[in-house]
């Protein structure tokens, strides 16, 4: 099973990870999809690629399938390189964003189709085999239908359970569900979860999604430009993001940069310390605590995030005068951008704003994303 | 296999070339270049003339084109005619609704299973000094013209034979441009003429050239439509190669057949290049309505367009239907003009009483099925094996893709000539000698001829295969070659068979090589069964052509069947 989500990295080598990128780079002529990425998946985990298009998720994960070869690197499972096993022979089940179904078979020939080179577990026929895993993804009774009559997200799940079917030790899933739409994806999520969880599969899952990525992972890997910039539980990207893509990837935020000004000593031995910044002229005041804070001074330029939900009116010790510029109503709140002093503050309200507004934020709600020393 | 089938051969007709008393020499090249009966006014220009001479000379009216002159003088003419004649029919395929566009837009692909030899039996029938043409002509009391062996009847041959090609590549680009684009442009200001001409036009006119090059490599290497229309007085290269074989004169022959080589190679090369630069992919287009024919209230522009429309119709149905019709008249009409069967009948006697060294019909019908059988199960290997490997990414497969389809462009008379030197005459390799007989050479030139199609009819479908489904194949345990036998040959499986139909086709019709391959007694087709009548008596040939025409419609309706249409071809 995997980790609880928020849970604390724990020490990658405690148990080997049933998948392991090692320095891996896949070059296409002169451009560089995937630029000497490390990984390790572990046993049972689902493990999720998120990033805008062009930043290397799908390529990594077909380096993962074998339907690619590194350009250097060593991919293993299991502590096993790979190199050079063909994807046939490398146990592994793949869904792909348009199914993939094979249209000139039924959707059971489709799905037992892997068993013609795998044996079904003991005691199970092919036939048997094939209904088990139908009923799995919800389909029972649909083997001799035609996958081109079969919805969108019956589709999907026809291909996840095809992919299933052979038993394999590793679940690849990419952009599964773009296709379809919003609603939709949302109860299949949960589905593809569920089943994830009973089989105790290890899942590499690609998404564009960051919101997808948070709901359904153990962990997420964060990519831009061919490189992880942050491996984390999805809480854990979501609070405190390593640096600014991917605190402005993951979720709305507000992202502030500026000189330290002050730093005022801790109240408390266990609580941080609080710098004062120069922000546009105005002197936010933002907690400096854990790695990196300690060595902070005055004259340093300091990188940090204030998720919307935080930033609240009227209220909070740095506080900001700034002007309602529009409003997108979401239904349980509203999602209002403000200007202040050229720059677009997104604040989440209950009620509905207007005119010029007082935003403010409590020092231990921002984080620090970076630090450039003076 | 394509290369124990086609580059051997054609390697073999190099050498012959070249090689002289054992000795490698150009003399055979240096001598055909200065001679002006091959060359005209150029041979001059080999023969290190001044080329202002040579130019002033070539611009009066007495200029000497020679035989490769007048091969490419020819060709440019029928390409002329065929592109004159394919794009009306382009447009109204392509912009017209009406009942039967379909059917008439799958006949576009009849001249590729047409035979030649019957075209030109057809244009025997209908433009000779008793055709059809004549009799209606005398009947209205007009002066007989007489068109057999001159350039007209040839280029008019042609016309029939490569306007459906212009056609068919036309329609379909006009058919995938999208009504958005043109929309657009008329949204942006433009009126329809300039639509037409900004937005329209740039996208149709690549195919157009297209079927240019190709009509204009077809009818450079043409040879049964000149042999039987033009005779020996109007010989292009492939026919005087012919003539040359038949004289023995191989070192000749195979010189000249380089030297159309490389000229077909070349305008088919230059044209590869210019595709490759100008290859617009466009998908999911929503193509643009198609007008009536009849409109309610037609405007004066709509009334003219529709009589030009009607009269090209006129045109059309006159070369294209008046050929057949008038063989198929012509096989049941007596010396006397009375319907008769007596053609059919001598065919039957010729067969029951016929000497060993006559022609006989059932033999020829007998070897056309063989042979085109054993074709199509060598070329249907070769073809699928050529689309998979075309299909593929990888370094080089320009080159393999170029030399997969190279047979196109190679007349048959290279292959056949190829094959006679190499194949027939045998081959020593390691100590053993090698000697195919007739029969295997024809198969094998058969093949060679139609395996293209089948690679153009099967790589299409490859081509457009979802990569994906190759993939979810491999990673559920399938090797390559199994993903091959499980998901992509089913998924382009009516490719393949229309390929077969195809390559059926072409080896029934095929004429040139078989001729060359078929100078022993026994080995002749159907296509040269009728060519050894045509010359003695024209109603047996036009019976023989039937009995061909039947037997191609067939494969005709197979390929129609398994969607040819939406074919490449």
């Amino acid at each position: 099973m995997g980790s609880e989500p928020g849970a604390e990295e724990v020490d990658d080598t405690a148990t080997r990870p049933a998948v392991e990128l090692d320095g891996v780079t896949k070059r296409y002529g002169e451009a560089t999809a995937v630029d000497d990425v490390s990984l390790r998946v572990r046993e049972g985990e689902f493990f999720t690629l998120v990033g805008p298009s062009g930043c290397g998720k799908t390529t990594t994960l077909r380096l993962i399938a074998g339907f690619e070869e590194p350009s250097s690197g060593t991919v293993r499972f299991a502590g096993e390189s790979v190199a050079g096993v063909p994807p046939e022979d490398r146990d592994v089940g793949v869904v792909f964003q348009n199914y993939a179904l094979f249209p000139h078979m039924t959707v059971g020939e489709n799905v037992g189709y892997g068993l013609n080179f795998a044996d079904p577990p003991e005691g199970v026929t092919r036939d048997e085999r094939v209904d088990e895993l139908l009923e799995l993804v919800d389909l029972p009774g649909a083997a001799d239908r035609d996958p081109e009559s079969l919805s969108g997200g019956q589709q999907q799940r026809v291909a996840m359970a095809r992919a299933l079917a052979p038993g394999p030790d590793l679940l690849l899933l990419d952009e599964p569900m773009s296709a379809l739409d919003a609603q939709l994806r949302e109860r299949l999520r949960v589905q593809v979860r569920q089943i994830q969880s009973e089989l105790g599969i290890t899942t590499v899952y690609v998404t564009h999604d960051q919101e997808e990525a948070l709901a359904i992972s153990d962990r997420v890997a964060v990519m831009r430009d061919g490189r992880p910039e942050q491996v984390a539980p999805p809480r854990t990207v979501y609070r405190e993001p390593s640096s600014r893509f991917v605190a402005e990837f993951v979720g709305d935020n507000n992202v502030f940069a500026g000189r330290v000004t002050d730093l005022a000593p801790a109240e408390r031995d266990d609580a941080p310390r609080v710098a004062g910044v120069d922000v546009g002229g105005e002197t936010l005041r933002v907690a400096v605590g854990g790695e990196g804070g300690d060595g902070i001074a005055p004259g340093d330029r300091l990188t940090f995030s204030v998720r919307p939900e935080y930033l609240r009116i009227d209220e909070g010790e740095s506080r900001v005068r700034a002007a309602v510029a529009s409003a997108e109503f979401l239904g349980e709140t509203t999602r209002v951008t403000l200007g202040w002093g050229g720059r677009d503050l997104l604040v989440r309200t209950r009620d509905p704003l207007s005119g010029e507004v007082v935003v403010g934020f409590d020092p231990e709600d921002a984080h620090v994303i970076g630090v450039d020393r003076s | 296999m394509l290369v124990a089938a086609f580059y051997y051969p054609v390697g073999t007709v190099l050498i012959e070339a070249v090689v002289v008393d054992g000795a490698v020499t150009l003399s055979v090249f240096a001598e055909l270049l200065r001679d002006p009966f091959y060359f005209g006014e150029f041979a001059r220009l080999f023969a290190g003339e001044s080329p202002l001479a040579v130019a002033r000379d070539f611009l009066s009216p007495e200029r000497r084109l020679g035989i490769v002159g007048f091969t490419a003088y020819q060709a440019a003419l029928s390409t002329v005619a065929s592109v004159a004649l394919g794009l009306p029919a382009a447009y109204l395929l392509a912009r017209f609704e009406f009942p039967g566009r379909r059917t008439l837009r799958s006949l576009t692909i009849v001249p590729f299973v047409l035979p030649s030899i019957m075209v030109a039996v057809g244009f025997v029938a209908t433009f000779g000094d008793n055709g059809t043409l004549n009799a209606v002509l005398r009947a209205l009391g007009l002066p007989p013209v007489d068109l057999l062996f001159t350039l007209e009847a040839i280029v008019i041959a042609h016309a029939f034979y490569n306007a459906p090609l212009v056609a068919r590549v036309t329609t379909a680009a006009w058919e995938s441009v999208d009504a958005s684009a043109v929309e657009t442009a008329r949204s942006l200001g433009a009126g329809p003429v300039r639509a037409f001409y900004d937005v329209v036009a740039p996208q149709v006119y690549p195919a157009v050239l297209t079927g240019a090059a190709l009509t204009f490599v077809f009818t450079f290497g043409t040879f049964p439509i000149v042999l039987a229309l033009g005779g020996f007085q109007l010989a292009t290269v492939e026919v005087f190669v012919y003539r040359l074989v038949r004289d023995l004169s191989y070192a000749e022959a195979a010189a000249l057949a380089i030297v159309e080589l490389v000229i077909s190679l070349g305008v088919l090369l230059a044209y590869l290049r210019y595709e490759a630069r100008n290859t617009v992919s466009s998908r999911g287009v929503r193509p643009l309505p198609r007008k009536s024919p009849f409109p309610d209230s037609p405007s004066i522009s709509e009334v003219l367009s529709r009589l030009g429309l009607a009269a090209y119709v006129v045109v059309a149905g006159l070369v294209f239907v008046a050929p057949i019709a008038s063989m198929v008249l012509a096989s049941v009409t007596g010396g006397d003009g009375a319907l008769t069967l007596d053609h059919y009948r001598f065919l039957v006697d010729r067969q029951q009483t016929g000497a060993a060294f006559q022609v006989r019909p059932w033999p020829a019908i007998r070897n056309s099925l063989t042979f085109a059988s054993a074709a199509t199960l060598l070329a249907l290997p070769m073809g699928v094996v050529v689309a998979v490997l075309t299909t593929r990414r990888y370094r080089g497969r320009k080159l393999v893709d170029a030399a997969a389809m190279a047979p196109l462009a190679v007349s048959g008379i290279v292959v056949g000539l190829g094959l006679l030197r190499g194949l027939v005459f045998g081959v020593e390799v390691a100590g053993w000698r090698f000697a195919a007989t007739g029969a295997v050479a024809i198969v094998v030139a058969h093949a060679v001829a139609g395996y293209p199609f089948v690679v153009r009819t099967v790589a299409p479908g490859l081509e457009g295969l979802d990569r994906s489904l190759i993939e979810s194949a491999r990673a559920l345990g399938a090797s390559r070659a199994r993903v091959i036998r499980d998901v992509e040959l089913p998924l382009v499986w009516p490719g393949v068979v229309a390929g077969a139909a195809f390559a059926f086709a072409i080896s029934i019709g095929e004429f040139t090589a078989t001729v060359v391959l078929a100078t022993g007694a026994d080995a002749y087709t159907m296509p040269v069964a009728i060519e050894r009548f045509i010359g003695r008596r024209l109603g047996p040939a036009t019976a023989m052509g039937v009995v061909l025409l039947v037997v191609t419609g067939l494969s005709f309706v197979v390929i129609e069947r398994l969607g040819g249409e939406t074919r490449g071809l």
